[in-house]
């Protein structure tokens, strides 16, 4: 017990580190590089005046240590600040686009899981037999395909052969859910199909490798059926890693998103952080790449938890 | 054994049994090649051979845990008179475990490293149709004290990674054990330990084997292993039996030239030849003072170990042209004393005085001893590039056909790359290494663990030499004890990180006073004696 | 053992197979990614039409002997645009994976070597580095900096770099234990000598997939970039931006969609299929060991 506190209060401490480092890096590239932010967010245009306003109104006029610690705790109490293009508070953007990313993402997960796991189990039963080929080079290729490459071509597939095209149409959850689960439904299988091979090939070579390791030969010694020895055995090792990997999928999977609802019209994050970029909203970016990030950071914190909770050797370390 | 011994006397019987594996070159490769063997029930019964002789391939096709890939050409195997080659797989699978038990050679990785020793106990109960949780819990912790923890309520809740090899051994062993089988498999179930714990693990084999009636299959390589534990031995080549019979007799008085051959190579003190190493004069200013040092990872800031110390109070001197052993169990300290005394780890405690001396260092693992992606002439330049000593083309290459000659390597052998090396070569060019710097102490970690018997010899030899030419003064670390016993002048004994007794070889050998020297020397002995030794 | 030779000579009929798996696919992705060099290699010379040259009378021109790939929304000849695109995807990824290479090898190499707090400081930027999906990192620094190649490549570069980071942090862990860096240790070699000489030629085997997956890797985000809009500026141009002008024609203009998108997934697929043969033929003890 005491080593599972030690080992998750010293995850805490790099949890909280990385924490730190990663909003520093954004406040950097807002506040820092730039140089002159506010001339940098209106263009070349501006008047003097304009800019001394602007300036005034984020508060670059005060210390940059200051404005770091400011624009830190603005970002814990969900005070993003006023989104200078749009005149709104940048958080309430935020709100009212969440539920399409995190929607998609979820789906995404969902799938990628979902298909992945039978595949590899199957795929590994007989390694390189017909079924494990078909799969290895379906893999390989859904692997290289980008996915907003992959929508087009779903999207040109759908529309042509089957008649079929729903794109660009969106409901919001609260009105229409079925709806709303509808319109994520194929971007959220074009963001997965790429993932779903890149972790059956991992969970493929890593059930192989399980499987040829000692201990199960202990348990065949045992007299373990086949079932419980891939059950009990098998499956639990292959998830000490897989873990890992599937969090760094998942990240991949935020990101992938972003450019995904562009194809398909959807009104997410990805849309909001283009708009941004394009009228220089440095408020609204600066707020959405920290929460973006902040959302990876967690994502490796639960994936590090999970795998103390599974391998006790990690405890130890 | 009177309830089945209407069915017959032998618990195993083979019959004209062959095995194939598919091969790339020769279509299907004969492994098993009519092989005929029977054993008695209650024995224990050995089989021995190199490496690649098909002993393992016997036991795995007895409890049918051959890969999938094997094929059997024809012949059966009776078990209790039973052919288990007719039997259904599913029934077959449930005679593993219960009639038979299997344990391999890894302790350290053949228990799942995410179980809890209850579950991965509990699981070849339940496995077994088991069902009551208190029945399993009671049947576990009564086999645990059999096999000798004398707390198993602690061991209950342990994982693998908290246990040593011996106690992992112990638990395999518990595990193979639990529903009493009538036949025990140990595949070379002592080759990953160290001497003190081999005997241990065989004692216990031997006393369960008395106590619960288990007959024993047991294959190894190490004819001193098989030669003190088995009634019965069984030598084997190329897939078939050669010779068979009661141990003392196969072992004394071997009928066959293979017999003779493989006993020849098992002790290294039948091929040593009669080199001898000088004598230190103990007036002479010592190369080497150690006084009261302490040493381990310290937490420095570029250093990945926490603070730890391994050896404490350390105090020796070594003397020029001294050969000085350095004996010990596994994790008694042994390595980090080499190492700090070469300078990778600095004393945390105490003073170490090296009077002005080029230390060379010779590892245990011919493996990687030398850098895979560098040929052995960039080896043997590298040390004097890194001591920056200049030498002018021609005296570079004088130098090099010099030492290559020293170390009895065909200076053609410098443009080979490590793979293209045997592991006796590979060690002889780690001392060929040392060589070209002229050291005055070398200091030999185990260099004889992983090479057989001849190479063994010829490394041995050629260390005699460089002690004769050079007067070079070696430090032996070894848990060999014969090798120690034959070479060493004084020799000190390690144990849990101290230094427990040293003196004149003759002395520690013949009247040692610590108990580490004691479990040492009497593990050796019986090691060297017949089976009724073990107790 | 026995066993273990028995092992041998089953995994040696998988090691065939495996090994006529991983040459296939060298040569295969060898062919691929030659295809796409090839056409680079036409294009400095040679192409059809003017890439950019726009003509009003030749709009969304379907294939045809004069067009062979059709023409786009503007007229531009889609064969030409493609021929000329392929550069900025071979610049692109190899000079970002360069960058990458060098910043991942200074982390990598030391932080292995030398452990400690300064490991965990250099893990802990790497970590926070790989914290921002990588796309968003490079759109940043395109937001900040503005949208021109040198950016792209140098975001690009630094998002890349604790993958290979990481890859030689870990072989250098596992090798700075082996004997004949702790002898090298012993003779006192100089530290960057010993990174350098003594354990990189070791780490190739794990390096050069990396970097090849690597390469795919960043020109897929390259072509997601300019699908963004944010890469290579019009009117050059580059398979996403081409990709992204299409999308309002999914329908009705179907090979402004499948031409430029095949090129794409050749390249891409070429390095993949170049990665997998490199890992699966090393992989089989080759050097090490």
């Amino acid at each position: 017990m005491r080593e599972n506190l030690k080992f998750i209060l010293t995850k805490a401490v790099e949890f909280i580190l990385t924490l730190l480092v990663v909003s520093f890096f954004t406040f950097a590239a807002f506040s820092i590089l730039p140089g002159d932010t506010a001339s940098v967010i209106l263009g070349p245009e501006a008047t003097p005046e304009q800019i001394d306003s602007l300036r005034q109104e984020l508060g670059l006029d005060k210390p940059m240590v200051e404005q770091y610690l400011n624009w830190l705790a603005g970002t814990f109490s969900g005070n993003l600040g006023q989104s200078t293009a749009f005149n709104v508070p940048v958080s309430s953007l935020i709100a009212q686009r969440l539920p399409v990313t995190l929607g998609m993402c979820a789906l995404a997960l969902i799938i990628v899981i979902g298909v992945s796991y039978p595949m590899a189990i199957l795929s590994s039963r007989k390694p390189f037999h017909l079924a494990d080929q078909v799969f290895s080079i379906i893999g390989h290729i859904a692997f290289a395909i980008p996915p907003f490459v992959l929508s087009l071509l779903l999207i040109l597939l759908f529309s042509n052969l089957f008649g079929y095209f729903a794109v660009g149409q969106y409901y919001a959850p609260t009105d229409n859910f079925g709806g709303y689960l509808n319109s994520l439904l194929l971007p959220s299988v074009c963001i997965a199909i790429p993932k779903i091979a890149m972790i059956f090939k991992f969970l493929r070579s890593s059930i192989i490798t399980e499987k040829a390791s000692d201990y199960i030969k202990t348990s065949k010694a045992h007299g373990l059926s086949d079932f419980s020895i891939l059950i009990r055995h098998v499956l639990p090792n292959t998830n000490v890693s897989a873990i890992t990997v599937v969090s760094i999928v998942l990240s991949d999977i935020i990101g992938g998103s972003l450019i995904v609802e562009q194809v398909f019209n959807l009104p997410g994050l990805g849309r909001l952080l283009l708009m941004g970029i394009s009228r220089r909203d440095f408020p609204l970016l600066s707020g959405m790449v920290f929460y973006l990030a902040l959302a990876t950071v967690i994502i490796y914190f639960v994936a590090d938890i999970l795998n103390n909770l599974v391998d006790p050797r990690m405890r130890l370390k | 054994m009177n309830k089945s011994s209407s069915k017959s006397v032998n618990i195993i019987e083979i019959k004209d049994f062959s095995l194939c594996f598919p091969s790339k070159t020769e279509g299907m490769k004969p492994v098993l090649n009519k092989l005929n063997l029977s054993i008695k029930r209650g024995s224990i019964f050995g089989v021995t051979g190199n490496s690649g002789c098909g002993k393992t391939m016997t036991a795995m096709s007895i409890a049918s845990l051959l890969p999938k890939e094997a094929s059997i050409q024809g012949g059966d195997i009776l078990f209790n008179g039973q052919s288990l080659l007719s039997m259904d797989p599913h029934s077959r699978r449930l005679l593993l475990g219960d009639k038979i038990g299997v344990i391999f050679q890894e302790p350290m990785s053949a228990l799942d490293p995410l179980m809890r020793i209850e579950a991965a106990l509990g699981e070849v109960l339940i496995s077994h149709g088991v069902k009551d949780k208190n029945e399993i819990r009671s049947k576990i912790m009564e086999m645990l004290k059999v096999v000798g923890f004398k707390n198993p309520d602690a061991i209950l809740n342990r994982y693998p990674h908290q246990l040593s090899g011996g106690q992992r051994q112990r638990i395999l062993i518990a595990g193979a054990a639990l529903l009493k089988p009538s036949l025990l498999i140990c595949d070379e179930p002592t080759s990953a330990l160290d001497t003190v714990t081999t005997i241990s693990i065989l004692e216990l084999l031997r006393s369960m084997s008395i106590s619960m009636g288990i007959t024993m299959l047991f294959i190894s390589h190490d004819l001193n292993v098989v030669g003190c534990f088995c009634d019965y031995v069984a030598v084997m080549k190329d897939g078939a039996i050669i010779e068979k019979g009661i141990t003392s007799r196969v072992l004394r008085s071997p009928q066959t030239p293979y017999t003779l051959s493989l006993l020849r190579k098992s002790r290294l003190d039948n091929v040593l030849s009669n080199d001898f190493f000088l004598k230190p004069n103990y007036s002479e200013t010592p190369l080497l003072e150690v006084s009261n040092m302490s040493s381990g990872y310290d937490g420095r800031l570029f250093s990945r170990q926490k603070h730890a110390n391994v050896i404490h109070d350390i105090s020796f001197k070594m003397y020029p042209k001294e050969v000085l052993g350095v004996i010990g169990g596994s994790g008694c300290g042994k390595t980090t004393l080499a190492k700090t005394i070469c300078g990778l780890l600095t004393p945390t405690a105490g003073t170490m005085l090296l009077n002005d001396v080029i230390i060379g260092v010779v590892f245990q693992d011919p493996a990687s001893c030398l850098n895979p992606s560098h040929n052995i002439l960039w080896h043997l330049l590298e040390p004097l590039k890194a001591k920056k000593i200049k030498l002018s083309k021609l005296e570079t290459r004088e130098l090099l056909i010099a030492t290559m000659k020293e170390v009895n390597l065909k200076p053609s052998y410098l443009l080979r790359y490590p793979h293209q090396l045997s592991g006796g070569q590979r060690q002889r060019v780690a001392i060929a290494m040392c060589l070209i710097l002229k050291p005055k102490l070398i200091i030999a970690d185990e260099p004889f663990s992983s090479l057989d018997a001849s190479s063994a010899a010829n490394v041995l030899s050629l260390l005699s030499s460089i002690n004769h030419k050079y007067n070079t003064a070696i430090l032996l670390i070894s848990h060999n004890l014969h090798i120690v016993s034959k070479v060493a002048s004084r020799v000190m004994v390690m144990d849990s990180g101290t230094i427990v007794e040293s003196g004149q070889l003759s002395e520690v050998f013949a009247s040692p006073s610590s108990q580490a020297a004691k479990d040492l020397l009497e593990a050796e002995r019986k090691l060297n004696s017949n089976p009724n030794a073990l107790s | 053992m026995a066993d273990r030779k028995a092992k041998l000579s089953t995994s040696k009929v998988n090691v065939k197979l495996t090994s006529d798996l991983g040459r296939i696919s060298f040569v295969v992705g060898a062919c691929m990614l030659g295809f796409v060099f090839l056409v680079f290699l036409i294009s400095v010379f040679y192409t059809p039409y003017n890439p950019n040259m726009t003509d009003a009378s030749n709009i969304l021109k379907a294939p045809s002997f004069e067009h062979l790939f059709g023409t786009d929304h503007l007229g531009r000849d889609v064969l030409s645009r493609i021929m000329s695109a392929s550069k900025y995807t071979i610049f692109v990824s190899f000079a970002g994976i360069a960058i990458a290479l060098v910043l991942g090898m200074l982390m990598g190499l030391t932080a292995g070597y030398w452990g400690g707090i300064y490991d965990k400081a250099i893990m802990l930027l790497s970590n926070s580095i790989m914290c921002f999906p990588g796309i968003l990192l490079a759109l940043v620094a395109v937001a900040v900096f503005g949208s021109s190649m040198l950016n792209v490549v140098f975001a690009l570069g630094i998002v890349f770099s604790p993958s290979f980071a990481r890859v030689l942090r870990t072989g250098t862990i596992a090798i700075s234990n082996r004997e004949y860096i702790l002898h090298a240790k012993i003779l006192k070699v100089n530290p960057f000598r010993i990174m350098v000489v003594h354990i990189l030629p070791n780490l190739l085997t794990a390096l050069i997939p990396a970097v090849v997956i690597g390469l795919a890797n960043m020109t897929l985000f390259e072509s997601a970039m300019s699908f963004l809009g944010l890469g290579v500026q019009p009117p050059a141009a580059s398979y996403g931006k081409m990709l992204s002008d299409a999308q309002s024609y999914v329908t009705t203009s179907p090979w402004l969609i499948v031409f430029p998108a095949f090129m794409l997934i050749l390249y891409i697929l070429g390095l993949y299929f170049i990665s997998e043969g490199v890992r699966i033929r090393t992989s089989r003890g080759g050097t090490i060991e």
